[in-house]
């Protein structure tokens, strides 16, 4: 007698296109060429992530990159976060004013609450505020009722709403998590875009039971959770990374059109002394090129949807 | 279930003094590239042997991550073969031929090679009886041929999650070529049940991008060296004895834009030698089973001898 039974080979999915309903497929190759407004081919797009990591987080179902790696009371791994919203967030301003870059913060709710002199800072520099859930340890995945969702949906939009004065329109879920439903509840508290599939280079549409969202790309392989805290590589080989994903999307945008250059940027990562310095380099780099500019998510959203091909 | 000490897939054979390989026009090294081109569904039936995600479902983060392949890689990832005249022969989980069929329209235009990865790469030959491993075997070579008039000829188990008899039954059912084994660096006999003929040719995963970058969290810039040195060691004992080079790739990381140089680099440094033989994995089997495979078979008896009345039993 097998494990595996007879209606195992039934394949119910296996047709033209994906095996859900959420978008459709496509071909970045069958994207028309477009130019984004302002005669601009490559945008890049900052998203800063502002973190709050409880030091009584859980570490299951899934742990976020940051998420307490030794026993209660880990006051090592609670303290090195926090200095990204004390200290690397200040340096990371310093980098992005001198290039003229206007990011998405994106922000656990959490950390502007307690921060009050952090999002001043930030609305001072007109960045964007996008809603990135509560806090570190309130992840959202398949283990979540709706309710409990809902209200953690609910917190995030309303708290960074009163606090930036802003309509936060953009909706990062933390760690890259989503339950089967987050979208939709997302969508239903007056998202407009999210920024959580990685499997594109440019924006699509994506399907809710409270209307489209569009979907926007934010490269986890090239974000600095992934190469420096857990690949645990040197900054050379971000440095390196990023501009070789800068060579071929400028050359991909002068030849087939519009393309985005997604920088995922973390204050107690990029932040520390020994790396924000390759940041400086890479958008010094990035910015000398004709037809490029940097945008934020909502600006980003609204040029695609004005100029970008539909499909 | 009494579990089996070792696979009884292969005998031995020292890598010293074995029949000449001597691959065609004289060259000392078939290189051949096989691009992974897969389905990860989301939602995918439980296995009893694995999780199959990493996340609770849906793993959104883990199947974008492979999604992108699909959607992006796989047109850079060709277009730089093309470039430097590079043939595929495509590990293909079979059901893209039915979910994206233009991706499989480019492959045929390119005159790349389809092998099978099994349906899904989330559907595992683990659990499955010898008959329902032969379903897999069977639809994999229905699917291949209506796809694109090809005979189904090689095999990469699904998630490398191949059985105790998986290559007998291969045998069985008319394969010709296993990437299952990695045992060595040159083709070898497979010992199958039946005597029935199968190759074995080197997939190598130590070029494979998956456990270079993904596993072993390799940079890009290190990776391209592992290529080159692998080749250049590679090349120069193809002056005595033919051998083989594979690089294995999946669209979903080679084809992001901050790895899609190394390809490039990586085959502008091998086409440049001479003594290349740009190959499909098809056609490296094909010539090793008629010119080699009974040199090699005859030459490995003896040592392959039992060593003592206990061995002999």
């Amino acid at each position: 007698m097998s494990a595996i039974t007879e209606d195992y080979f039934i394949y119910e999915n296996r047709g033209p296109g994906t095996d859900h309903d959420r978008y459709d497929h496509r071909s970045l190759r069958s994207v028309p060429h477009f130019t984004w407004p302002g005669d601009k081919r490559l945008l890049i797009w900052a998203s800063v992530h502002l973190e709050f990591f409880p030091m009584d987080m859980p570490s299951a179902p899934v742990k976020p990159i940051g998420g307490m790696d030794r026993p209660y009371p880990s006051v090592w791994d609670f303290s090195s976060r926090d200095y990204g919203n004390r200290v690397g967030i200040y340096r990371l301003m310093e980098v992005l004013d001198k290039h003229g870059v206007r990011a998405t913060a994106a922000m656990n709710s959490e950390a502007a609450a307690r921060h009050p002199h952090l999002m001043s800072e930030i609305l001072a520099r007109d960045w964007e505020i996008a809603a990135a859930g509560v806090d570190m340890g309130r992840l959202h995945h398949a283990q979540l009722s709706k309710e409990l969702e809902e209200t953690l949906v609910g917190e995030s939009f309303a708290r960074l709403r009163g606090l930036s004065g802003q309509a936060v329109t953009g909706w990062h879920s933390p760690g890259h998590s989503q339950s089967a439903m987050t979208p939709d509840i997302v969508a239903a508290a007056g998202g407009k875009y999210i920024f959580d599939w990685i499997n594109d280079d440019l924006p699509y549409g994506f399907r809710t039971t409270a209307g489209e969202l569009t979907q926007l790309p934010l490269s986890y392989d090239l974000s600095d959770h992934k190469i420096l805290a857990l690949q645990n590589m040197p900054i050379g080989d971000y440095e390196y990374q990023l501009s070789a994903a800068f060579d071929v999307l400028s050359a991909e945008s002068a030849q087939r059109g519009g393309r985005i250059l997604s920088l995922s940027l973390t204050p107690w990562i990029i932040g520390q002394p020994g790396r924000i310095d390759a940041l400086d380099r890479l958008l010094t780099r990035f910015l000398a090129e004709d037809g490029i500019a940097a945008a934020t998510g909502e600006e980003i959203r609204q040029a695609w949807l004005s100029v970008g091909p539909k499909g | 279930m009494q579990k089996w000490r070792e696979p009884n897939s292969y005998d031995y054979a020292p890598y010293r003094d074995r029949p000449k390989i001597t691959w065609p026009g004289g060259a000392r090294l078939a290189f051949w590239v096989a691009p992974n081109i897969e389905f990860y569904e989301i939602a995918p039936p439980p296995s009893p042997t694995r999780e199959i995600w990493y996340r609770p479902e849906p793993d959104i983060l883990n199947y974008s991550m492979r999604d992108y392949g699909n959607r992006v890689g796989f047109d850079r990832m060709a277009d730089v073969m093309e470039k430097h005249g590079v043939r595929g022969s495509a590990s293909l989980n079979v059901a893209v031929c039915d979910h994206f069929p233009e991706i499989i329209e480019r492959c045929s235009k390119l005159e790349w090679e389809l092998f099978s990865h099994g349906i899904y790469n989330t559907r595992y030959l683990y659990n499955m009886t010898e008959d329902q491993q032969r379903l897999i075997i069977r639809d994999s070579a229905e699917t291949i041929l209506r796809a694109s008039g090809q005979r189904l000829d090689g095999w990469l188990s699904p998630a490398i999650s191949n059985g105790e008899t998986t290559q007998d039954l291969l045998a069985e059912e008319g394969i010709r070529y296993t990437l299952d084994l990695f045992h060595d660096d040159q083709p070898m006999p497979v010992k199958t049940r039946s005597g029935k003929r199968l190759v074995s040719i080197p997939y190598m995963m130590e070029c494979n991008d998956v456990p270079v970058l993904n596993f072993k969290n390799i940079s890009p810039r290190n990776y391209l060296e592992i290529i080159k040195a692998h080749f250049d060691r590679l090349y120069a004992e193809g002056a005595d004895s033919g051998t083989v080079m594979c690089l294995p790739l999946h669209p979903y990381l080679i084809g992001q834009p901050h790895r899609l140089h190394i390809l490039d680099e990586a085959l502008k440094y091998v086409t440049a030698h001479d003594g290349v033989w740009l190959a499909t994995g098809r056609e490296i089997a094909a010539w090793f089973e008629k010119n080699h495979y009974d040199d090699f078979a005859e030459w490995m008896r003896p040592f392959n001898q039992p060593t003592s009345p206990e061995a002999a039993q």
